[in-house]
């Protein structure tokens, strides 16, 4: 039996299916199916691993699975066990009804590009929430995943009110656990002049299967400003979606990816400028340690409408291993004349001319090599406010990479 | 006698099978400032680099001692915390790794190697900052990147207030002196010579010299074709400025 096999007869014995919404997006997966490594813009994802989650069955609400990580300062806090909120570790302020509603009213954003694990998250998520921001907020989600269930679904959507700044704070964590899968759906609508500051942390078991969907519509002038770190699980893929609607419209994506021994870590970033004026910055690093795979796929596409658009990419891989591998594809489709475009991709090794230099100043081996990494890594994760959870960030990378000393300060 | 800071002798070096250096052999006695001048391609660089550890030469044969020690069987990191310093000719950029992070990381290698505590960080910026001023450096190049985006005479007056900081038993400056300004050159000069002292040796590697008319050397030794063809005191510098290096090659080749 296959895994969409699986999944169907999973949830079709769930004695809870409340929402025609999860209905309709089950229906909805039955028909598009699972995305197979054939398709271009799956060629890196390890899909096989589906096929060896034991149960697609998200698990029942629980106690917290590990300690919650210490609260960022001034930052309203929810708390979300396998997708299920989790009041009594949220803020009340952050649980009213005008800000955070059920799943009755959660909208579907219509997408372009491949959203399919998206729907596993839509189907099986037992608690999906929609917040409407109509005030400045500053949030944390924490989302932890338990030990007892075997899958963990997150199904969000964010609404923010025209002229609205928010700063949110997403983190997913997990323990060292057995195989599970974590499957996260993330929906944004940015109303005009909407600015949101959005930082995210994928520290999940390095045993996890981790599906992350994001997608994302700017109005006019609004502003998205997103920072990523993704350290895995054992596979991890992240598709994002931001359709740049309005004019003036920006984008600043920001992400880093790292993987170790086996791990597979996939990024797929689709933008498309469909309004003058629109800005969309992209840059992503990927360190690849041992025999790791990380691969990014940054595919824009300019239509004949965004004129005065301006798109910089910038992609850069980082090699450290004899097996190590990092895939890098730039894509860029422009439909238009009146257009500024950069964009550069570059993989490799550490520098032997850099590492030589601090060697002659006296750093080892060891120590010259860990500052160059921190260093790369560097570019996103110095980017990222707090400095606890910069620290946070950095902390998760070394203990990913297996290697203390990247959780140093460097600067 | 005392040990000589540097004994290098009947040095063999080869890259990728090439031959480079072809016996080269030098002694720099502690105190002293010895200039190694000569055409492109005479192995001057190649020379400084050896000293330093860098990957990728072959030392076929002959030997190189520092303060006593085997300076070819220690690594590159070891060669560093006992003393020596080597000032790049292409300074590289690090983007990323913060100017006085490395500066600091460097010192603290050095004492520890002293067996002194790491710097207080108060101390160390002030020590720092005293330096910079000398240098007539902006101190806003404290906090950026290893050389990144600084202009060829910042990334070389760099490399001095590295030393300046590190206070190297032996200095190995490879070309500091080119791509320098007059202001430039005059400001490295004088780096340089506030760190002679009697403890202290220096190896200037250079093509022409007028970095010499700032730095006076007690010796001058010209390297080309991978030996050491001349060593004599500053007048060699003069003359070789006066009738270039092609009379040493013809009375070489004459030999």
């Amino acid at each position: 039996m296959s895994a969409l096999e699986r999944m169907l007869d999973e949830f079709a014995s769930l004695s809870d299916q409340a929402g025609a919404q999860r209905q309709a997006a089950a229906q909805r997966l039955r028909i598009v199916g699972l995305p197979a490594r054939g398709e271009d813009s799956w060629r890196y994802a390890n899909l096989r691993a589906l096929d060896q989650v034991r149960s697609f069955l998200p698990g029942a609400a629980g106690a917290l699975p590990l300690p919650l990580p210490p609260a960022l300062p001034g930052y309203l806090r929810l708390v979300l066990i396998d997708g299920r909120l989790h009041r009594e570790h949220s803020s009340a302020e952050a649980t009213t009804p005008d800000l955070l509603r059920g799943a009755t009213a959660l909208p579907e954003l219509e997408a372009v590009s491949d959203q399919r694990l998206g729907l596993i998250a839509s189907v099986f998520a037992a608690d999906p929430l929609e917040l409407v921001i109509n005030a400045p907020l500053a949030l944390e989600i924490v989302s932890l995943s338990s030990a007892a269930a075997p899958a963990s679904y997150l199904n969000l959507a964010l609404r923010v009110a025209p002229g609205v700044d928010c700063r949110l704070v997403e983190r997913h964590l997990g323990g060292p656990e057995d195989l599970r899968l974590v499957c996260v759906r993330l929906g944004l609508t940015l109303a005009e002049g909407a600015i949101v500051h959005h930082q995210r942390l994928f520290a999940v078991s390095a045993q996890a299967l981790l599906f992350d969907t994001l997608q994302a519509h700017l109005a006019a002038h609004a502003e998205y400003r997103l920072c990523q770190v993704a350290m895995g699980g054992s596979t991890a893929r992240s598709t994002a979606e931001v359709r740049l609607q309005g004019v003036g419209a920006t984008l600043d994506w920001q992400a880093l990816a790292a993987g170790a021994g086996p791990q597979v870590n996939d990024t797929m970033l689709t933008v498309l400028h469909e309004a003058p004026a629109t800005r969309s910055q992209q840059l992503f690093r990927g360190l690849s340690n041992q025999r790791a795979h990380v691969a990014c796929n940054a595919d824009t596409r300019v239509a004949a409408a965004a004129r005065g658009a301006r798109v910089t990419q910038s992609l850069r891989g980082l090699l450290d291993g004899a097996g190590a591998e990092v895939d890098l594809r730039p894509q860029l489709t422009i439909d238009t004349d009146d257009i500024q475009a950069r964009h550069g991709a570059t993989t490799g090794k550490l520098d032997e001319d850099l590492l030589f230099y601090l060697q002659a100043r006296g750093l080892d081996l060891d120590a010259a090599r860990a500052l160059l990494k921190s260093a790369f890594l560097g570019e996103v994760l110095g980017s990222i406010e707090p400095e606890a959870l910069r620290r946070e960030a950095q902390r998760a990378t070394a203990l990913r990479l297996g290697d203390d000393a990247l959780a140093e300060p460097w600067q | 006698m005392s040990v000589p800071v540097l004994q290098v002798e009947n040095l063999h070096v080869s890259v990728a099978g090439t031959p480079v250096l072809r016996g080269i052999t030098l002694s720099v006695p502690a105190g002293e400032v010895h200039a190694i001048m000569g055409p492109n391609g005479s192995g001057k660089s190649t020379l400084a680099h050896v000293l330093a550890g860098r990957p990728g030469y072959e030392v076929t044969a002959g030997r190189a001692q520092f303060d006593g020690m085997n300076l070819l069987a220690m690594a590159p990191e070891a060669r560093a915390r006992a003393g020596l310093f080597l000032g790049f000719q292409y300074p590289v950029e690090i983007p990323g790794v913060n100017n006085a992070y490395l500066l600091k990381a460097a010192l603290n290698a050095r004492r520890r190697e002293r067996g002194e505590p790491e710097i207080d960080a108060f101390d160390f910026l002030n020590a720092v900052r005293a330096q910079m001023r000398a240098m007539q450096m902006d101190e806003n190049l404290l906090t950026r990147g290893v050389n990144e985006g600084f202009s060829g005479g910042e990334k070389k007056r760099n490399e001095i207030l590295q030393m300046l900081v590190l206070e190297p038993r032996l200095a190995l400056l490879d070309e500091t002196d080119s791509g320098l300004d007059i202001d430039a050159l005059r400001l490295v000069g004088h780096g340089i010579n506030s760190l002679r002292s009697p403890q202290r040796s220096v190896v200037l590697v250079t093509h022409y010299q007028r970095l010499l008319e700032y730095v006076v050397p007690d010796r001058v030794h010209v390297l080309a074709r991978g030996r050491i063809l001349r060593s004599g005191d500053r007048e060699l510098a003069l003359e070789l400025e006066r009738r270039g290096y092609d009379w040493l090659l013809e009375e070489a080749a004459a030999a």
